[in-house]
């Protein structure tokens, strides 16, 4: 596959000024968006965005086109359009990025896709802690008001479309759709149970869409630059699997943790995480081995040092035991980190984060910290590996047993932490309880220690 | 008719019902466990207690697809076709992780929970859970919250299945309850200075399927296996809502709601739920007495001789007026005039006092409240047609004694409370023979020659027609206290029959002879029967 | 019995109401006006979800549900003038984070979540700030503060600070 040499996304970034509408429109920026109010239908927009193979950035990858076409057809209205900018899965920034140093591409993406779906009113829900994203991206939608590229009747097309930012505060789950349409909605943000789907049922239960901040401003350059160029770039679908979409487009990286460039890179979807590491970031940090890599946020579990060469895009991290691609964050952990370290905080993330709505999640993720801290503590036994590893195999949408995903990216790294570092967890807890570690029946707890 | 396979089980469903999978299963006999869903609360499917394996059964081929992974069976309606597996091995196992999960956390309270023996928790523990605990030991007991003047809160127990929660939002519409925090450390709570107290409040401690929830009516007053349950109906006001009468040894402890889905649905009311009280009250009537001069004591009357001596007194002083109290059954009301009648052939019959207090009340869920304070009006005022077609009311009876056309007045009451002062007890002094039959002295025993004991509504056997013109019948749930005759057994041996008193019997007959309770003449369903139905057929 | 004193200033609600017309309810207000009181107040107080719930037509423990669920509004007190969320996700955790929250809250005599005496400063272990390319590091207010040590970071935390927006 061909590879993208300059970066497109992420065009704006070292641009001074490159924030402002005036610097977006130098660029290119909003042509796009005036050809498509003066010549094409809706339906043209959604062709072009299903032509082009774009499969969401939030984390799931589902077409997005595709999932336009879910909503109900001759709807009276309102539809509306949720913008997920709640970006909080640890190791992942590129949203952040892409708001603070190109609001406006976001915003044309915005708009385009408002204007396919029909959507009248476009929520952005921004998580608290980007304040400067905040301000970017209000200064934005200010600029696009006086451009005439948002209000009523845009560019004389008949086309209104209002953009509102909607701040949260600080709880994952609310990246989670329907979590984010309950929180937008005012109350506290369970994920709800579907069906319903939100293009059937959403948001004050109207037709919605949810999408993530990178696929709009993949929307406005496959506007700008054509069908033909977003698939020149990734990995094609395998010929031999009608049901595989490929992986197309550049993607953002993230790559943090134990390397010597920590930052966002723009790369072709199928970059491999050793590619990126020893590339882009520089390498491992200090001059250490990987020991472990999170492929795409922590909730996709952990690759090994020796599985490096798995292609990053939404095929690759599946083949090696991993949940997915999901944010496309790297975070390297090194040779010199212990696991149950890494796991310990794992836990701890998922417990904090657990919206309490269902049991397996909200009891599983409490439980496993737990047992965590206690191992952590010195009071680990090897049954406790026995009781996370059912944990992580049984928590979770794809078994059916919870309401949302936030459970199986609980599971995913206790899951691969087990099994592919199962070792080095034995003799941490041997060594560190000579006299407890072969109990099989239940021990006191520890004082229990909050997540919170 | 749609045809749903339960674990290999044909049965068929309604063209038009809309059924869950829970409820297709018991169709087929088959209980899914669940917490939190209720038939009347929206579905959440958070407890993840009902996950089931479903398929569907392709209608041409016959060939069953299984649905790759547990569902919920709560949320997932069935249609022809579906096919509903309860006991596989992924099905067992995922319960009894569920189960598991929820004792982690769970306070060893037991022994001193009142839930004990009607507890979801306990009870799917011993059908679906695991044999020993796994977790780390952490005994401990709950933490008690106050919530409002008739709910306590055991914090701990809680199981997070938020019925609670939802009824006070879709039920009540009066949202006190809330959750707090997020993930493992939620709680349960009420906002400071905002209790649990509106008219429907019991309700929740009915719906909290563990002890977290706990009326402080009944909190450690009997243990739930010890008592046993009457299907009674609320004696409180015309709605007539459906209820157990739950007691032990003729002491009753709690009302319970009994579904009935053309009354109260799954409800009642906090008036009816604690309107049991009067029932033991010491100060109560529990004799038979009669006096010679107004103002002297009471002499108590056996029994049996109250049957002879009262038709003598009423016969001498001539000129009879009867109230007959909307409190009583329509049996005991047709007793009572058959009675009165047979005494005095042209005797005053009237409805009695009919107390009233507010309007009538709905809530968002549809439960009303009503401001008729008696459950039987209607069927009073269909019995006393039969033989007065004026249907006299109390008004009527106090301008006719007034008038000073009645030398003899028996009236009925049976109210929990005190229904009438001395004003308007007065139309009533100065006659030859006065009989008041009541739970409680009044300014009206205070001029009485016959003060006779009542039954409380609990003690009552027979038919009472509420608000909607539906009928319900119910038997006796607890003995009057000292002997006391109610008032079916007293009117039934006044009329000279054998035996005990047998209310349907006289249902039967009082069937007969109406065209508005035609309906009474057959098995009454426990769900009662609409009698303006049965009129026009 | 005395009068109570209002929390919610008529600029709070104006603030509020000039974002009704946004949505479609009242109830979508909630976290918007929860954001708009915290702003002013540095916290939101029970009496303040009182008067939230009234404006908004709900009752009060439906506001103080969806407050609680965050684990965000400080309620019996202000949270300090600074307000320093120290970020131990994993890959700030990787270079230091756990360690830069301990150090912090024993230097300043405080538990995590806790503010200092003089009501200047607050210490709250935060989830994934999004900016591991900076790790570790802290959001003081608006300000990101990038690649802390503990050293810079005490140094950054005695600077005062614009009020959070």
């Amino acid at each position: 596959m061909t590879t993208a040499s300059q970066p497109v996304l992420l065009e704006a970034v070292g641009v001074p000024d490159g924030h402002t509408i005036a610097s977006y429109r130098s660029r290119g920026g909003y042509a796009p968006l005036e050809q498509v109010l003066a010549g094409k239908q809706p339906a043209d927009v959604i062709e072009m965005v299903k032509s082009s193979g774009l499969r969401g950035r939030g984390g799931a990858g589902f077409p997005t086109g595709l999932k336009w076409t879910f909503l109900p057809k001759d709807h009276p209205g309102p539809i509306y359009l949720c913008i997920n900018a709640d970006e909080s899965e640890p190791g992942t920034f590129n949203n952040r990025i892409l708001m603070e140093d190109d609001p406006h591409q976001v915003l044309e993406g915005i708009i385009l896709s408002s204007y396919a779906t029909r959507a009248s009113t476009a929520y952005l829900y921004l998580r608290y802690e980007y304040p400067q994203s905040w301000h970017r991206l209000q200064a934005a939608i200010d600029e696009a008001y006086a451009a005439g590229y948002l209000g009523k009747n845009i560019r004389g097309s008949g086309f209104s479309l209002d953009v509102y930012l909607h701040r949260g505060a600080a709880a994952y789950i609310c990246g989670e759709e329907t979590g984010l349409i309950e929180s937008l909605e005012g109350k506290r943000a369970w994920p709800r149970i579907k069906p319903p789907f939100p293009a059937i049922e959403g948001l004050f239960r109207k037709p919605t869409v949810v999408n993530n901040i990178e696929t709009m401003a993949c929307v406005a350059q496959i506007a700008r630059r054509g069908v033909d160029w977003f698939k020149s770039i990734g990995v094609p679908a395998d010929p031999n699997n009608p049901r595989d979409p490929g992986s197309y487009g550049p993607k953002l990286y993230c790559l943090s943790g134990h390397v010597e460039k920590p930052g966002c890179y723009e790369a072709p979807l199928g970059i491999t995480a050793r590619q990126l590491i020893d590339g882009q970031g520089g390498g491992v940090w200090k001059g250490r081995r990987a020991k472990a890599v999170i492929p795409g946020g922590i909730s996709m579990g952990l690759m090994t040092e020796s599985e490096l060469d798995t292609p990053l895009d939404f095929a690759g991290p599946g083949k090696v035991g991993c949940l997915g691609l999901g944010t496309a964050a790297v975070v390297v952990i090194d040779d010199q980190t212990s696991i149950v370290d890494f796991l310990h905080n794992s836990c701890r993330f998922f417990a904090h984060e657990s919206c309490g709505q269902c049991t397996p999640c909200r009891e599983g993720t409490s439980w496993s910290l737990r047992m965590l801290e206690r191992i952590k503590a010195g009071k680990g036994r090897l049954r406790d590996l026995d009781l996370l590893a059912e944990i992580g195999g049984t928590m979770g949408m794809m078994p059916g047993s919870t309401i949302c995903g936030l459970a199986d990216g609980a599971a995913w790294p206790i899951k691969n932490a087990i099994k592919k570092f199962r070792g080095e967890f034995e003799d941490y807890i041997k060594r560190t309880n000579p006299s407890g570690w072969m109990v099989t029946d239940p021990v006191p707890a520890l004082q229990i220690v909050g997540a919170h | 008719m749609p045809t749903i396979i339960v674990d290999g089980q044909e049965i068929e469903i309604g063209a038009d019902e809309r059924l869950n999978c829970i409820e297709a299963a018991r169709r087929a006999g088959k209980e899914i466990p669940h917490y939190c869903w209720h038939p009347g609360l929206s579905v959440v499917a958070s407890c993840r207690m009902c996950l089931i394996e479903t398929g569907s059964r392709d209608a041409a081929t016959g060939k069953i697809t299984m649905v790759p992974k547990l569902v919920p069976g709560c949320q997932t309606p069935v249609k022809d076709g579906t096919v509903i597996v309860t006991e596989s091995q992924l099905v067992k196992d995922s319960r009894a992780r569920v189960e598991e999960a929820l004792l982690i956390d769970h306070p060893i309270d037991c022994p001193i929970c009142d839930k004990a023996g009607e507890c979801l928790l306990q009870d799917y523990h011993f059908q679906h859970g695991q044999a020993e605990r796994r977790a780390d030991l952490h005994p401990f007991t709950s933490r008690r919250r106050d919530v409002g003047p008739t709910v306590t809160l055991f914090v701990d127990r809680c199981i997070m299945c938020t019925r609670c929660v939802r009824f006070t939002r879709e039920v009540s519409g009066t949202a006190e309850l809330m959750v707090t925090s997020r993930g493992a450390k939620e709680e349960i709570d009420v906002f400071p200075g905002h209790p649990l107290d509106n008219k429907l409040s019991g309700n929740v401690v009915d719906l909290c399927p563990v002890g977290a929830l706990g009326d402080k009516d009944f909190l450690y007053q009997q243990r739930v296996w010890f008592m046993k349950r009457e299907a009674n109906v609320c004696g409180g006001c015309s709605a007539g809502c459906s209820i157990h009468t739950e007691h032990n040894q003729d002491t009753i402890y709690r009302l319970k709601p009994r579904e009935n889905p053309h009354v109260n649905g799954w409800w009642i009311c906090d008036e009816g739920r604690y309107g049991w009280h009067h029932v033991h009250d010491p100060a109560r009537i529990v004799a038979a007495g009669r006096r010679a001069l107004t103002g002297g004591a009471f002499t108590t009357v056996e029994w049996h001789d109250v049957v002879g001596r009262l038709r003598d007194d009423l016969k001498s002083a001539g000129r009879l007026a009867v109230a007959v109290s909307p409190m009583l059954t329509v049996e005991e009301a047709w007793m009572l005039c058959a009675v009165a009648r047979s005494i005095d052939p042209e005797a005053f019959l009237a409805v009695g006092h009919v107390p009233r207090q507010g309007a009538d009340e709905t809530f968002p869920g549809g439960f009303t409240i009503r401001g008729e304070k008696c459950p039987n009006r209607l069927g009073v005022e269909a019995v006393v047609a039969l033989f007065d077609p004026a249907v006299r009311s109390w008004d009527d009876l106090v301008t006719h004694v007034r008038g000073g056309k009645a030398n003899a007045v028996w009236i009925t009451a049976a109210y929990p409370g005190p229904w009438l002062d001395e004003a308007a007890a007065a139309a009533f002094a100065g006659l030859d023979c006065l009989v008041v039959q009541d739970l409680f002295e009044s300014p009206l025993t205070a001029l009485a020659t016959w003060q006779l004991p009542a039954a409380g509504f609990a003690e009552r056997a027979g038919t009472w027609v509420n608000v909607a013109h539906r009928a319900q019948s119910f038997g006796q749930a607890v003995r009057p206290p000292a002997g006391v005759w109610p008032e079916g057994r007293l009117f039934w041996n006044m009329l000279g029959r054998r035996g005990l008193y047998d209310p349907d019997a006289v249902r039967r007959q009082v069937a007969e002879s109406s065209a508005a309770l035609v309906a009474l003449a057959g098995e009454i369903p426990p769900h009662g029967v609409d009698l303006r139905i049965a009129q026009l057929a | 019995m005395i009068a109570h004193k209002k929390i919610l200033t008529d600029e709070m609600v104006a603030k509020i109401e000039a974002l009704a017309p946004r949505y479609p309810n009242r109830r979508a207000l909630t976290l918007p006006a929860l954001h708009i009181v915290n702003a002013e107040l540095r916290h939101v107080p029970l009496d303040a979800v009182v008067e939230i719930a009234a404006l908004l037509g709900l009752a009060p423990a439906e506001v103080q549900d969806t407050l609680t669920f965050y684990q965000f509004f400080h309620q019996e007190k202000p949270h300090g003038k600074v307000r320093a969320f120290v970020c131990r996700s994993v890959s700030c955790a990787l270079r230091g984070g756990d360690h830069l929250l301990e150090h912090l809250c024993r230097k300043h005599g405080v538990e995590p979540y806790g503010t200092t005496s003089d009501g200047e400063l607050t210490i709250e272990p935060a989830e994934c700030l999004g900016a591991c390319d900076f790790a570790p590091c802290i959001l003081a207010n608006d300000d990101l503060l990038k690649n802390m040590t503990p050293e810079a970071a005490e140094a950054e935390l005695k600077k005062p600070r614009a009020r959070a927006t």
